[in-house]
């Protein structure tokens, strides 16, 4: 092993990761299990609780919102949001804190420092699998046909953890110099689902709709719902900046962790 | 060429402190940025450890110490130079490993034992072992959160000397557990020390320096002043302890009677180590800052743990004579370090009125003594013990010679 002050270049960088995947695993496996292991139902939390938040939406807003007559299935449309959204916003704010959240293991022992962003992306794909199973259970209950379009939630979902993984990347390496980001994140998140089209297509909000297209995940969630509810609008330029954000977050997070990893700990 | 364990090339670490929290916010707006302190907490350092060689690393807190063991086990990143490490190595850095406080011993033992470079079966393999090592029975299966904070350490240090490794860190871990533990940490670092391993040790406790280090590095303000002989690099710790406590704390008592200048001679030089049977003259100087009627004294020497290990007072109730406030007087004490299993001592005084009721002048930083053990002896006490059997001494030790503060080859200080 050899230090410089010199960050490492990128694929010995990259291939070092690798290296640690057992590591990385048994990490995902543990931070799974404790999570859950006091509750008495256990895992079943990881699929009650968006379930729950997607069926309130669902029960609300087709009252509020006067959906009924749109061309597809709007408790699909909800709960298909919903349950995608649930993924990345779990994943998306455990991952921002967790360099600063997982000092104790960094201080004593080397291992590249972004394992700790990839434990929670992962972690949480268990909800996220077996939510979808329970989308495409309750469709025949809403009136939505299974139709080919289904495979398309394999990218999405592909889609969801890479953008979930790049906005870990990116704000868990700010969480070490600038500790305010921890909130900032949980504001964030909170605001972006409303202006997100999840619960209402971005057509019922009239003038404004078309700016949700400006929304990184709106392309994602789109994507998610287009592939269980159908089609409900356009959505060409929400794929195209969800796309763009999504790379740009990638390459930012990666370029900022291969850089900064070994200094972190300088400030936790 | 020779293929070193261990290589430290020229390294430097800066830190930035900055006050405040917000930090980042201010010092990106165009005005008003904070003042950032840039600390250098290694400066320059060169050294090179062989493979199978124990390096004992010595000096006072914030010396560098730990920062340059953090850049060693690849933690932090050096702000100059380079580091080469050789194998596998296992960092046992300060109270607290790795662990996962929400994981059980057992899970933790797994996720550490990997991120230190074993597969999933060489961990199981070594399982057993480890546990037995830790002394932590039944409660390898509690989350490690309501561990005692030696069964966390002990784990740790357990789990560091199983894996095998080429190159072994300790910053401040043999000083964990109690008696009976630290026991089987030495023989099992004697062990791994026989197997070849290289070990890297950072310790505060002379005992564990001497008993385990041949050679040893001495880090004053993150400079390396000394390499070499284990014994010099004590005495010439003991040097800059005494100078550093000097600059550090000289006058600030913030009683009547402050502490003006003190010296420690032996034979009539001064030096920071003695052994059993020298004549050791501690001199302090105390100004008076109130008139003062019949001052008395307590001397008293602690040993490395804070524990006394020696005190006289003076002739308590006696009126000799008199001091006016601006006052100096000289408080000499003569005395033999008659301490058996030798060590650090502090040598202490406090200045108490008349009665010794009241303490009117302290030296909480006094001088320190290096003393040498006398061989074959532990304790604080030397009762000049001799061992016969069957009418054969058998405790006639040949004699340590004590290498002298003033003839280690160290730097002076610039005042």
């Amino acid at each position: 092993m050899e230090l410089h002050p010199e960050p490492t270049r990128l694929q010995p960088w990259l291939r070092e990761i690798w290296g640690y995947r057992d590591v990385i695993s048994i990490l995902v496996r543990k931070d799974f299990q404790t999570r859950y292991k006091r509750a008495s139902l256990g895992i079943l939390w990881a699929v009650f609780l968006p379930l729950i938040q997607a069926l309130v939406f669902v029960a609300i807003f087709s009252r509020v919102g006067h959906f009924q007559h749109l061309k597809y299935s709007y408790p699909i449309y909800v709960l298909s949001g919903t349950l995608a959204w649930s993924y990345y916003s779990t994943a998306a704010s455990v991952s921002s804190t967790a360099i600063v959240d997982g000092a104790t293991l960094t201080d004593k022992v080397w291992f590249p420092r972004c394992s700790l962003v990839i434990v929670p992306v992962f972690s949480n794909l268990f909800g996220l699998f077996t939510s979808m199973v329970l989308l495409l259970a309750a469709m025949p209950l809403f009136h939505a046909h299974y139709t080919l379009r289904l495979f398309l939630l394999i990218p999405a979902m592909v889609w969801c953890i890479l953008f979930a993984f790049g906005f870990g990347l990116c704000t868990s390496a700010l969480h070490v110099y600038f500790r305010d980001v921890r909130f900032i994140v949980q504001a964030a998140v909170l605001i972006w689902f409303y202006v997100t089209p999840i619960v209402y297509p971005a057509s019922a909000l009239k003038s404004i709709g078309p700016y949700f297209a400006y929304n990184p995940m709106t392309g994602i969630i789109n994507l998610f719902q287009y592939a269980a509810a159908g089609r409900f609008g356009p959505m060409g330029k929400g794929f195209l900046v969800s796309a763009v954000a999504t790379v740009l977050l990638l390459v930012i997070g990666l370029h900022a962790h291969r850089r900064r990893d070994r200094l972190f700990v300088d400030l936790l | 060429m020779t293929e070193y364990a261990v290589e430290v090339n020229h390294v430097s670490k800066r830190y930035m402190q900055l006050q405040d929290t917000a930090m980042l916010l201010k010092s990106i707006m165009p005005f008003n940025r904070p003042k950032r302190d840039i600390f250098m907490a290694v400066k320059d350092v060169n050294f090179t450890v062989e493979p199978g060689e124990t390096v004992g690393i010595l000096g006072r807190n914030g010396a560098g110490k730990s920062t340059l063991m953090r850049m060693v086990a690849g933690v932090s990143a050096p702000t100059e130079g380079m580091i080469r490490v050789r194998g596998r190595i296992a960092p046992l850095l300060s109270v607290g490993v790795g662990f996962h406080r929400e994981m059980s011993g057992r899970e933790n033992i797994y996720v550490n034992g990997m991120l230190l470079g074993l597969s999933q079966e060489e961990v199981a393999e070594r399982f057993d072992a480890i546990v037995d090592f830790s002394e932590v029975g039944d409660f390898i299966e509690t989350p490690v959160k309501f561990y005692s904070t030696g069964m966390f350490m002990r784990l740790g240090f357990a789990v560091a000397v199983h894996v095998s490794p080429q190159i072994l860190l300790l910053d401040e871990v043999l000083a964990v557990g109690d008696v009976a533990f630290q026991l089987k940490c030495f023989d099992r670092m004697r062990e791994l020390q026989n197997r070849g391993t290289t070990v890297v040790m950072v310790s505060h406790s002379m005992h564990a320096i001497r008993l385990l280090c041949p050679r040893v590095l001495l880090f004053r303000k993150g400079v390396l002043e000394f390499d070499g002989d284990a014994e010099a690099a004590i005495s010439a710790h003991h040097h800059f302890l005494n100078l550093d406590s000097a600059e550090d704390h000289f006058g600030h008592t913030g009683m009547p009677a402050i502490v003006a200048g003190r010296t420690v001679q032996r034979n009539g030089v001064d030096t920071s180590a003695a052994e059993h049977d020298d004549e050791v003259e501690v001199t302090w100087t105390i100004r008076f800052d109130i008139p003062v009627q019949s001052p008395q004294a307590v001397f008293r020497v602690l040993a490395e743990d804070g524990t006394l290990a020696y005190s006289m007072h003076t002739r308590f109730g006696t009126e000799w004579r008199d001091f006016a406030a601006g006052d100096t007087a000289e408080f000499r004490v003569k005395f033999q370090p008659r301490f058996g299993g030798g060590g650090t001592f502090r040598l202490l005084l406090d200045v108490t009125d008349t009665k010794g009721h009241v303490v009117i002048g302290t030296d909480t930083h006094g001088p320190n003594l290096y003393v040498p053990p006398r061989m074959g002896t532990a304790g604080l006490g030397d009762a000049l013990a001799e061992v016969f059997i069957a009418d054969r001494i058998m405790s006639d030790h040949p004699e340590l010679t004590m290498i002298d503060a003033r003839t280690a080859p160290v730097s002076e200080p610039q005042t």
